[in-house]
């Protein structure tokens, strides 16, 4: 009887499996336990984010080479005047845009599935029915998600802030207070990503159906996106410049390269401030005799210099990973009492 | 562990039967938004028995089971198995439990699937589970999801009997096999529960199969508890009376045993009694119900005042939670 049934199964690994409890294919690192199931789950997602990291990893550092080249023309890294003016710099806007994109595609893809698909199919209930805890499987799924998406995240950015570190300074390739490379570079994409993908997995968690999840997670992301670039350089200290010499166009302060600035406005005499629109006559005459009256001595401008990026950045990712931390803490609080 | 029994003053008057209990549920009930699955529900199931947990659908046999089994929280009250929490570590790794929808991943593949088995429960054995999957001819590298509903069923007992459990929760088991198959699973079970002494609650509808099976018996309907005790306890408890009705009612001397339900049919009356005192001697025939009888008479009615045969009373003071 026995014979007879294991020649009629495939014969092959799996009879073997019960004598040598192995089964992987031997990719060096042992999975087991819960940290087995989770990767086995999820492991084309898995793959997938890690295989798209690896992937824009590799073109930005062809990237990278092309612009050094360039560079090196102009003499880099002392560079000489001249070089922004064939200086091509879509493929690196292109890249701080691709990047800036993944915390929204992850917390869609990866977190909003995560438990939604678990509690709408069943399985939680399977996984549940184990010997190990339901915080246990909530911290794994947590655990390991959030290691692969922190890797993917960091490898990119760091591959991105190293292309663009040459011009960083320069206005002439990214705007460091735009978007593209503020939420690109640094921890910031890391940072975002995480916050998103446990958002989305909090919210699967909640709605417990996939689809629906993945709708309303991508509301969520998006809004994430606009409250940061909203509040984005709000994280810097702004730094004020005054002028006592007139607003001709000569004496308008220097600021330093690549400075943001936030404000510009009209110092008068008596030390107020006017709107710098409030003298946008028709006429030159007409401008300078309103100025004249107000009694416009100078400028007040209000900026935030680059040498802020990497501080508002850390600022800004410690900021979201604490409320990461939080989420988190919810999912497993309120997981390990009402989940299945 | 042995220490239970201790706090149950009950149990001594009914010497011998403070054996340890897989289940003890004190004034156990859950409430959903639409209202009370399950209320006030007390009993105990002593170690070692095959229970049948009968009702009709929505009954709060599977809220039971969850509650049991520490997919769910009970809204008041407490159960317990073998005396721990359902969400300590302890009673998990004791409990099995088989959901009726038999949920598995239907990307993993068979061998797959056991080795969840294997990786998520110390007392894994490889063997027992792949035996049933084996004597099913289910091929180990096939996936989940190509399998016909018959197999993935057979492939997640697999998964509840490799975890060597204690106790063994099963909602609906046998809903989707064939009879064979059904067979075959339901002798492995009572072959594997014989030898370990597992206890085994199974929900189900099928009378037929109770009654091949099951020593023991707890009914629920409308959310509480109507029948509750070993099989033939509880059979033996209760008496079917027929004759002739006159002016299409039983005759009235029924009514001085408690009346569990009567109907008529044709001139002829049956009523199922729980008799104070002998049924003999009466304008009827008296004969002991099987348990088909006993079942179809309780669920029709509700309102019978249940019985909880001695084996499987708690006492109402509950220990603390």
């Amino acid at each position: 009887m026995s014979t007879m049934t294991s020649t009629g199964s495939t014969g092959g690994p799996a009879p073997a499996e019960s004598a040598h409890p192995r089964a992987g294919r031997g990719r060096g690192l042992r999975l087991s336990g819960m940290n087995w199931l989770v990767w086995r789950q999820h492991r084309a997602a898995y793959w997938t984010l890690l295989a798209t990291a690896a992937i824009t990893v590799a073109l930005m550092l062809y990237g990278r080479q092309q612009m050094v080249t360039y560079l090196d023309g102009y003499g880099w890294p002392d560079l000489k005047s001249g070089w922004e003016e064939k200086f091509n710099r879509t493929p690196l806007s292109m890249a701080g845009q691709l990047i800036g994109y993944a915390p929204i595609l992850i917390g869609v893809f990866v977190g909003a599935p995560l438990l939604a698909g678990d509690l709408e199919g069943g399985t939680a209930k399977l996984v549940n029915a184990q010997s190990t805890s339901r915080v246990r499987w909530l911290a794994t799924k947590l655990g390991v998600t959030a290691l692969v998406v922190a890797v993917s995240t960091a490898a990119a950015s760091a591959v991105f802030t190293w292309w663009w570190s040459p011009v960083k300074s320069s206005q002439y390739a990214l705007d460091w207070s735009d978007g593209n490379a503020f939420d690109s570079s640094g921890p910031v994409p890391v940072a975002l990503s995480l916050f998103t993908v446990v958002g989305g997995i909090a919210i699967g968690m909640l709605l417990r159906r996939t689809l629906l999840s993945i709708v309303v997670t991508f509301g969520f992301a998006v809004v994430v996106q606009m409250v940061w670039s909203h509040f984005r350089m709000s994280l810097g200290d702004v730094i004020t410049v005054t002028t006592g010499n007139g607003v001709g166009a000569d004496n308008f302060p220097k600021l330093p390269d690549g400075a943001y600035a936030v404000d510009q406005s009209y110092l008068t005499a008596s030390g107020d401030l006017i709107g710098y629109g409030s003298c946008n006559e028709a006429t030159d005459k007409a401008a300078n005799a309103c100025l004249e009256k107000a009694q416009v001595v100078g400028w007040n401008v209000e900026y935030i210099p680059i040498s802020q990026m990497s501080s508002m950045q850390w600022l800004g990712a410690s900021i979201l990973l604490a409320l990461t931390a939080g989420i988190a803490a919810f999912v497993i609080l309120w997981g390990r009492k009402r989940l299945v | 562990m042995m220490s239970n029994g201790a706090g149950y003053g009950g149990h001594e008057i009914y010497g011998g039967l403070a054996g340890e209990s897989a289940i003890e549920a004190h004034s156990v009930g859950r409430r959903y938004r639409r209202g009370w699955a399950l209320r006030d529900c007390s009993f105990r199931l002593p170690a070692g028995r095959i229970c049948g947990l009968v009702g009709p659908n929505g009954a709060g046999k599977t809220t039971l089971m969850s509650i049991a089994a520490n997919l769910l929280e009970p809204t008041s009250g407490t159960l317990r198995v073998f005396g721990a929490a359902p969400q300590s570590a302890e009673a998990g790794r004791r409990t099995a439990f088989l959901a009726q929808e038999k949920p598995l991943f239907k990307r993993f593949t068979v061998a797959e699937t056991l080795r969840l088995g294997r990786e998520l429960n110390p007392g894994w054995d490889q063997r027992a589970a792949e035996n049933i999957v084996r004597a099913g001819n289910v091929p180990f590298e096939a996936r989940i999801g190509t399998l016909s509903g018959g197999q993935r069923t057979r492939v997640a007992f697999a998964v509840a009997f490799g975890k060597r459990p204690d106790l063994l929760l099963l909602d609906e088991p046998m809903s989707d096999l064939d009879p064979l198959v059904r067979h075959e699973l339901m002798s492995t079970l009572l072959a594997e529960a014989a030898e370990r002494g597992t206890t085994v609650l199974m929900s189900t509808h099928m009378i037929a199969e109770l009654e091949n099976t099951c020593d023991y018996l707890l009914v629920i309907a409308e959310g509480g508890l109507r029948l509750a005790g070993e099989v033939d306890e509880l059979r033996t408890a209760h008496a079917v009376l027929t004759g002739v009705h006159s002016d299409g009612r039983a005759p009235a001397e029924v009514a001085y045993h408690t009346v569990v339900e009567t109907r008529t049919s044709g001139r002829q009356f049956t009523a199922l009694v729980r008799p104070d005192g002998p049924v003999n001697g009466g304008p009827w025939q008296a004969s002991t119900p099987n348990l088909e009888e006993l079942l179809l008479a309780y669920l029709r009615s509700p309102e019978a005042p249940p019985l909880i045969s001695p084996s499987s009373y708690v006492a109402p003071q509950a220990v603390a939670a």
